[in-house]
């Protein structure tokens, strides 16, 4: 195996972590989405840490391997291309977009524990947080961004 | 070699679709085993853990693997790889074709997991192993040993 496809293992693995774990946060949210006592939303969205750690491994190996790729490409890369530049920028967006949407959510999830702790009764307060349009705006575009990125490391538009 | 390189500019879709489909089926294992481990482990939600985690299975494990399953097949026809298999191409079919049977399996486990909580440990350790085995699917496609 060479230099090349060593590195290429571990873009793709870091790809595989953050897709993946974006669909783990992705199926647990609007799973607490569907739910009415604090308790059980409190619980999905704790779940979330699982994905949150993928995605993080996710970003450091997209970034250091993928940067690193397109300096050791037999292909003629360059990090000028259009299609690096776009996934870059869509790279900082999705995760400015995620850690933003993730912060509140991990807000919305402490109210959830505090209500569960004080009788476990539906509340319309959490209802609302949890289909906070602010919220749900920056973690859906943050996982179609990534989208977008795997669309442009398969085409390469322009490379 | 890379796959892009096996694969030359005409092989985009069938390419998409296959890394789209195994992108998201590792996704929706880890989802299955996060539920099934927190199924065990927090005794109060099992019920409801081990539901979700049947459902995630029959609405997203199983539509990722048609996705990535469909996808393998068109890159192999496309490339002509399924007249002359290189062996890094046989551990993904292993993985994948033996993954029906283990997927059908940790569909009957999730479904008799409604019933029988105890079900839900087996359930939980057979969708852990597929993961494992999912990446060094993962290995041998991208690295191509």
């Amino acid at each position: 195996m060479s230099r090349y496809d060593w590195l290429l293992f571990l873009h793709v693995t870091g790809a595989f972590l953050l897709i993946g774990g974006s669909v783990t946060a992705a199926v647990l949210n609007l799973s607490a989405l569907r739910r009415e006592r604090p308790s059980e939303i409190a619980l999905l969205l704790g779940l979330t840490r699982v994905a949150v750690f993928a995605i993080y491994g996710g970003v450091l190996l997209t970034i250091v391997f993928g940067l690193w790729l397109v300096n050791a490409s037999p292909f003629g890369y360059g990090y000028g291309d259009a299609w690096v530049i776009a996934a870059l920028v869509l790279w900082v967006y999705s995760n400015a977009a995620g850690g933003m949407g993730g912060k509140r959510e991990d807000e919305t999830r402490k109210l959830a524990e505090r209500l569960a702790a004080a009788g476990d009764t539906p509340s319309a307060e959490l209802r609302s947080r949890l289909r906070d349009p602010v919220t749900l705006a920056l973690e859906y575009s943050s996982g179609l961004a990534i989208l977008v990125i795997l669309v442009l490391m398969i085409w390469k538009p322009g490379a | 070699m890379s796959v892009a390189s096996l694969c030359g500019p005409t092989c985009d879709a069938p390419l998409f679709v296959h890394v789209l489909g195994a992108t998201l089926l590792f996704g929706a294992l880890l989802t299955v085993t996060t539920l099934g481990f927190a199924s065990v482990r927090i005794v109060q939600h099992g019920p409801m853990l081990r539901r979700l985690a049947f459902t995630t299975m029959l609405a997203v494990v199983w539509p990722s693997y048609i996705l990535m399953r469909v996808g393998a097949q068109w890159v192999l026809s496309h490339e002509g790889l399924d007249k002359n298999t290189p062996g890094w191409v046989g551990v993904g079919f292993l993985v994948s074709d033996v993954g029906i049977v283990v997927l059908l399996v940790l569909t009957l486990l999730g479904w008799l997991g409604l019933r029988r909580p105890r079900v839900g440990t087996w359930f939980t350790g057979l969708a852990g192993i597929y993961l494992v085995a999912l990446g060094v699917a993962v290995f041998a496609m991208s690295a191509k040993p």
